[in-house]
């Protein structure tokens, strides 16, 4: 039996249409999420429904064997995964974003809100000008909108919701993906069904 | 006045039944390093900032908790006892004789992010085997590792072994602009940035090991022969245990001067190299390895290898 953590959320579809595509068959799961621990037995797989936020911490104490969670998560919140492939559907950007469409002069300091606070000093780190990082929860293109920081980092999906509020996407800093993690000793223990998995993914075109 | 019973984080007090606990499978784990001739020896807690500084990776540094003493100098709390033990015998081993088989237990203290399962605060028992080259000697200390990983309690054990520099002529042949970044690929097993490096690399993330062992290059693949033998003749001693060779695990053991400065963790590793995890939750228990080039920084010249066990974790995957 192997364990599989799927996300809660955005790349909840993605994972599953993945899955799918590759025919790897999680037909009895509920697709709703609301089932938190599904066995399927004839697969030989049980689904552990997760947030995205938890699901590394699960995945590295070995809990479950494995998972699908973004690389936004990933910066943030590595443990010692393996990530041997990205899917394809559902990608993203984390985007510097600002009211206006330049970063700060050289020398100048800011304030930058973002979910991401330890990509965000990485990041920062490079740049030429400096800031203080505020981290928030959610809903953080509101704090350049109320002023509350000059600059947002964050997740752009569409950039819909961008010009809706007369935001802008100043600059792309990662691209964002829904990576396959596997926790390392699963990997020795479940290798020749985990390659498997990795191989037909990869046939079904479905992940970089 | 009520006082709290709050400790900082990262430490545990151990009281009453768990306290047993840890201090029975202590002595089990004692007596065979005794048994097999090995005598104790007790390092400081406290140590000098400066011996270690030429050994510190960006990662290892991190771990330090280090201060200045009233009197000015830069102390660091012990955060690992090889490079310690290595450290205070490098000036005397002209006057010792060898081979020298050493055990030590007690705390290391490392600065590590809060998270569930990431102790500041963990009780290693570990041996050193020195002045005893060769394969006789990463056989002695291996065996003696999977005698205590099992009488420890570890179910399901699982010991992965590789060797420092096994990928280094592949990871340089294959022309990347950053090997080091491809080394952590490897290491993370990115099958995406792995594939542009060539064949013979993505089926050592798959499978552990190149299809035939040539391919690592002349003294690598005599090297990766001798492993297979060593799992061989282990794995039917001891049949419990899955042992895997997996050269990827090691990718970022690196011995080319081309690719120093990987973020290995414990970088000091130049022969035969392996880590272990025990339990249904997979708990890294410990590892060890060759690590001669450790006294040689030191500079001292003597064949030097060893492991380390976490108490803690051997216990919890044993619960």
């Amino acid at each position: 039996m192997i364990r599989l953590a799927l996300p809660k959320g955005r790349n909840l579809d993605a994972a599953l249409a993945a899955f799918r595509a590759a025919g790897i068959g999680l037909d009895g799961l509920d697709g709703s999420g609301r089932s938190l621990r599904t066995r399927l037995p004839e697969e030989g797989i049980e689904v552990l429904s997760l947030k995205d936020w938890d699901l590394p911490l699960y995945v590295t104490h070995g809990i479950a064997d494995c998972g699908i969670v973004g690389s936004d998560v990933l910066g943030e919140v590595d443990g010692d995964l393996l990530v041997p492939v990205r899917l394809l559907q559902g990608r993203s950007r984390l985007s510097f974003i600002g009211r206006e469409d330049t970063l700060p002069a050289a020398g100048t300091q800011v304030r930058l809100a973002t979910k991401y606070p330890n990509t965000a000093r990485r990041v920062v780190a490079e740049r030429a000008w400096g800031a203080e990082i505020v981290k928030l929860s959610g809903s953080i293109e509101l704090a350049p909108i109320l002023r509350l920081a000059e600059l947002a980092l964050d997740i752009v999906q569409t950039g819909r919701t961008l010009a809706e509020n007369h935001l802008v996407e100043i600059e792309t800093v990662a691209e964002v993906a829904a990576c396959l993690v596997v926790n390392r000793a699963s990997y020795q223990r479940h290798r020749a069904l985990l390659n498997d998995w990795i191989g037909r993914l990869e046939a079904a075109g479905v992940v970089s | 006045m009520r006082v709290s019973a709050a400790l900082p984080t990262g430490v545990a007090a151990l009281l009453f039944e768990s306290a047993r606990r840890r201090r029975d499978a202590e002595e089990r784990l004692v007596g065979r390093l005794i048994a097999a001739g090995y005598s104790e020896v007790i390092l400081p807690i406290l140590d000098y900032l400066e011996p270690y500084e030429s050994l510190l990776t960006p990662a290892t540094r991190g771990e330090l908790y280090r201060f200045v003493d009233r009197d000015g100098e830069l102390l660091a709390l012990r955060a690992d006892f090889t490079p310690m033990l290595a450290r205070l015998l490098a000036p005397r081993l002209e006057s010792l004789e060898l081979p020298l088989r050493l055990y030590y237990r007690g705390d290391v203290i490392r600065y590590q992010e809060e998270r569930a399962g990431r102790a500041r605060e963990f009780y290693q028992i570990g041996a050193e085997l020195l002045g005893l080259a060769g394969e006789r000697a990463e056989r002695e200390v291996l065996r003696l590792f999977l005698e205590l990983a099992t009488a420890g309690g570890g179910n399901g054990l699982q010991v992965v072994l590789g060797f420092a520099g096994a990928l280094d002529g592949l990871l340089l042949a294959a022309g990347a602009e950053d090997p080091l970044r491809l080394a952590a690929a490897v290491a993370r097993r990115e099958r995406g940035e792995v594939r542009r490096a060539g064949s013979t690399l993505l089926a050592v993330v798959e499978n552990g090991v190149p299809d035939r062992p040539e391919e690592l290059g002349g003294e690598a693949a005599d090297r990766l022969r001798g492993l297979h033998a060593l799992r061989g003749e282990l794995a039917a001693e001891f049949p419990g245990v899955l042992l895997t060779i997996d050269l990827a695990e090691f990718a970022c053991s690196n011995l080319d001067p081309l690719l120093a400065g990987g973020e290995g963790d414990r970088p000091y590793y130049d022969g035969l190299v392996f880590h272990a995890y025990a339990g249904p939750a997979a708990l890294p228990v410990g590892g060890g390895g060759r690590y001669d080039r450790l006294f040689r920084a030191l500079g001292a010249e003597v064949p030097a290898a060893g492991f380390s066990l976490s108490l803690e974790r051997l216990l919890e995957a044993s619960a």
